[in-house]
């Protein structure tokens, strides 16, 4: 009896340890910086493409800034960084700097955003790139970088055709180069003109969809954000677009996906035209590098009735601070963004390493490596350019109800009348 | 009297303990949280009923819903009469029997992600590649249409699980004994009336166990779904599990979807209750 009970005893003191130990917090480790002075800045990002590079540049921060710990977590790609980042703050370890994408996060997380107005990098930030994270002459975040979409084509083919590429500036003359490559394309060895990604949502739900969005908005994602309805005033033009690829694309539209939009499609020239942005270059080039350098540019979406000639540039992502974090390493967290932007040997890197196009000022342009990056920096230097508004729209509404909405237009189960009348009540059910 | 025992509820302590924190307390959690606005940061008020009574008018959920229905129905039913067929096949006399068994059971040592992969691939390229080939236009354009969408789902996983369900059949053939069989056959019954009459109805209570198996399966499927359609075409392919985590993960309205979790939660309970129900009463049959 007595041997039971010891064993009894045992089992349950193992267990329960086991699971206590399990739960047990670093809270000790933590504090023990205090005498070294140590101040250990967490930074969770998303941007999978950049992690190695951003974690070698943040070595060479340690390096120079004695005291300074950088830890970098990095949930993206085909993560829910989102998710992770709500578990991250439910599990008490948050992260110092984290990303924020646009209005809708600011207000979720306003709570845990410190003001960085004042900071270089703040000061430094391009003309408007800052309006989406501004509250009450408040900055929230800074700008990770730039990012651009047009349409995408094939150089070659465009010439072996007899178009010049600069003459499209309107829909009227992107109708009539469509036509004409399409009339050629036996000759071309093309397979159709476009490809339309109909299941990629986020491609027509929230790129395609902002660029006739945006000007309704002026432009300005917190319009977007403010706004209790939507009038789809570019509609007819947006149904132009939406039209003229579906009708010149590879079929079926709607099971079509990014793989096959970019790899398979476009990079191996079996399609003349793509709407995608300067983030597929590495795709491109992954497959067809001399092709990626040389052959591709970048074309306008027209808007009709609005601006023939722009692309959308917009910001995707910004970075936030945790004012919830202490005083010390709030502050050396702005150190370090501004130093990423600012300082000579931040820029070179945010340059040369990372890719980006800068969202800052005093970069020198000609140094952005890759065709596709360099045309969209050249559209927002001529000012030609339309808002990114799509992060003001209702939580899940570019990819969930319009997208979807796109798809069963494209099925033909929906009339274009159904898909505007659908996605223009949900907006105003989601903004009540 | 063993249950008085000190010793018993020690022993039975650690287990009760991981019990209650990773399953108990997160149920009466999410239970609670499915009363709230909760958007996964904050709570800011006590709803009632309010996310219940909306999700009963929710389109998106009900026809997810009605898609999971019809799915579990048909993959069942050709899920449970190829795995009987299979078992029928390897528990014949044939000289491959070990070889087959192994193949037919392999599909199921595939995880569910990389087989939707694997059958995307195959729908949309090898189909079409066959279809464009014969000019089968119904071979073609696999996955663009809901109505291809839910038979490539059926298809997929009908080939996955036909092998497990084979398996316990295999078990409860290899279990008749063959004196029936013999005596069947010399008082002269054909094949197929031996199959009916004697191996039929010896081989019942496996479908109550293969039923409730596929049921259970299909009903709470999500990464199937997720790679090989994921919802589209316009989420008409969406199953309840890929519609709740897009409710919460894409639309963050974390505690409306942890609402429809605990409708989806009751369903899955009442499905399992009967068929322990079930095979209890059979088990006293026997």
């Amino acid at each position: 009896m007595k041997n039971k009970w010891r064993a009894g005893f045992l089992a349950a003191s193992l267990g329960i340890a086991g699971v206590l130990a399990g739960c047990s917090s670093d809270g000790e480790n933590s504090s023990s910086g205090d005498s070294s002075k140590d101040v250990k800045i967490d930074i969770f990002q998303f941007k999978v493409e950049f992690k190695d590079q951003f974690e070698a540049v943040a070595k060479a921060y340690e390096k120079e800034n004695e005291g300074v710990d950088i830890n970098i977590t990095t949930v993206g790609g085909g993560e829910d960084y989102g998710a992770a980042l709500r578990s991250k703050f439910a599990s008490g370890n948050e992260p110092a700097i984290y990303n924020i994408g646009g209005p809708q996060d600011v207000s979720d997380w306003s709570d845990k955003l410190a003001d960085l107005s004042g900071t270089a990098a703040a000061d430094a930030a391009q003309k408007g790139s800052l309006d989406g994270v501004s509250v009450d002459g408040k900055v929230l975040g800074l700008p990770f970088n730039q990012e651009g979409y047009g349409f995408i084509y094939n150089k070659n083919v465009f010439e072996k055709a007899g178009i010049d590429p600069a003459s499209i500036i309107d829909f009227a003359s992107l109708e009539a180069a469509v036509k004409e490559l399409d009339s050629q394309k036996a000759d071309l060895g093309l397979e159709s003109v476009f490809a339309l990604p109909g299941k990629e949502t986020w491609v027509t739900g929230l790129h395609l969809s902002n660029t006739f969005i945006a000007p309704e908005f002026d432009n300005n994602v917190l319009t977007a954000y403010e706004s209790k309805t939507i009038d789809y005033k570019y509609g007819d033009a947006f149904k132009k677009i939406l039209d003229l690829q579906n009708d010149y694309s590879a079929q079926p539209t709607v099971s079509l996906d990014y793989s096959k939009q970019v790899e398979e499609l476009f990079s191996l020239q079996k399609v003349a035209m793509i709407q995608q942005g300067n983030w597929v270059y590495g795709s491109i080039a992954g497959i067809d590098e001399d092709f990626a350098a040389n052959d591709i540019g970048l074309l306008p979406i027209p808007v009709e009735g609005y601006e023939g000639d722009s692309i959308p540039v917009g910001i995707p992502m910004y970075w936030g601070v945790n004012s919830n974090a202490d005083e010390a390493v709030v502050e050396e967290s702005k150190k370090f963004i501004d130093w990423l932007y600012t300082s000579d040997a931040g820029k070179e890197t945010v340059l040369n390493d990372f890719k980006f196009i800068p969202a800052y000022e005093g970069y020198d342009s000609s140094k952005i490596s890759d065709p596709l990056s360099k045309a969209v920096y050249e559209y927002a230097e001529q000012g030609k350019t339309i808002g990114w508004t799509f992060m003001g729209y209702p939580t899940g509404w570019g990819q969930d109800e319009l997208g979807v909405q796109i798809q069963k237009y494209l099925s033909d189960e929906a009339s274009w009348e159904e898909v505007i009348e659908a996605t223009k009540e949900s907006w105003e059910s989601s903004r009540k | 009297m063993r249950t008085k025992d000190l010793a018993y509820w020690l022993f039975l302590l650690p287990v009760l303990v991981a019990l209650t924190i990773v399953v108990v307390a997160p149920l009466f959690l999410g239970v609670y949280y499915s009363f709230t606005d909760w958007n996964g940061i904050q709570t800011n008020n006590f709803v009632g009923f309010d996310n219940y009574v909306a999700l009963f008018q929710d389109e998106r959920f009900l026809d997810s819903l009605w898609f999971t229905v019809k799915f579990s129905v048909v993959s069942i039913f050709l899920i449970n009469a190829i795995g009987l067929s299979l078992a029928l096949l390897v528990t014949a006399n044939l000289k491959s029997n070990k070889l087959l068994r192994t193949i037919f059971f392999m599909p199921n040592l595939i995880g569910g992600l990389i087989l939707g992969f694997i059958w995307q691939f195959i729908f949309t390229k090898a189909f079409d590649g066959f279809g464009s080939l014969l000019g089968i236009e119904s071979l073609q354009g696999w996955l663009s249409t809901s109505t291809t969408g839910f038979w490539a789902l059926v298809i997929l996983m009908s080939w996955q699980m036909s092998g497990y369900i084979m398996v316990i059949y295999i078990a409860y053939l290899e279990g008749i004994s063959n004196e029936l069989l013999e005596a069947a056959e010399i008082d002269g019954a054909s094949p197929f009336q031996r199959f009916r009459l004697v191996v039929f109805p010896l081989v019942a209570p496996a479908f109550t166990v293969s039923m409730f198996l596929t049921l259970s399966n299909t009903f709470k499927l999500y990464d199937q779904n997720l790679s090989l359609t994921g919802g589209g075409p316009y989420n008409s392919t969406q199953m309840v599990a890929m519609e709740i985590f897009n409710t919460a993960f894409g639309r963050y309205e974390m505690a409306y979807a942890q609402s429809k979790a605990v409708i989806f939660f009751l369903i899955v309970a009442a499905i399992a209750l009967l068929q322990v129900y079930i095979s209890k009463k059979r088990e006293v049959e026997m």
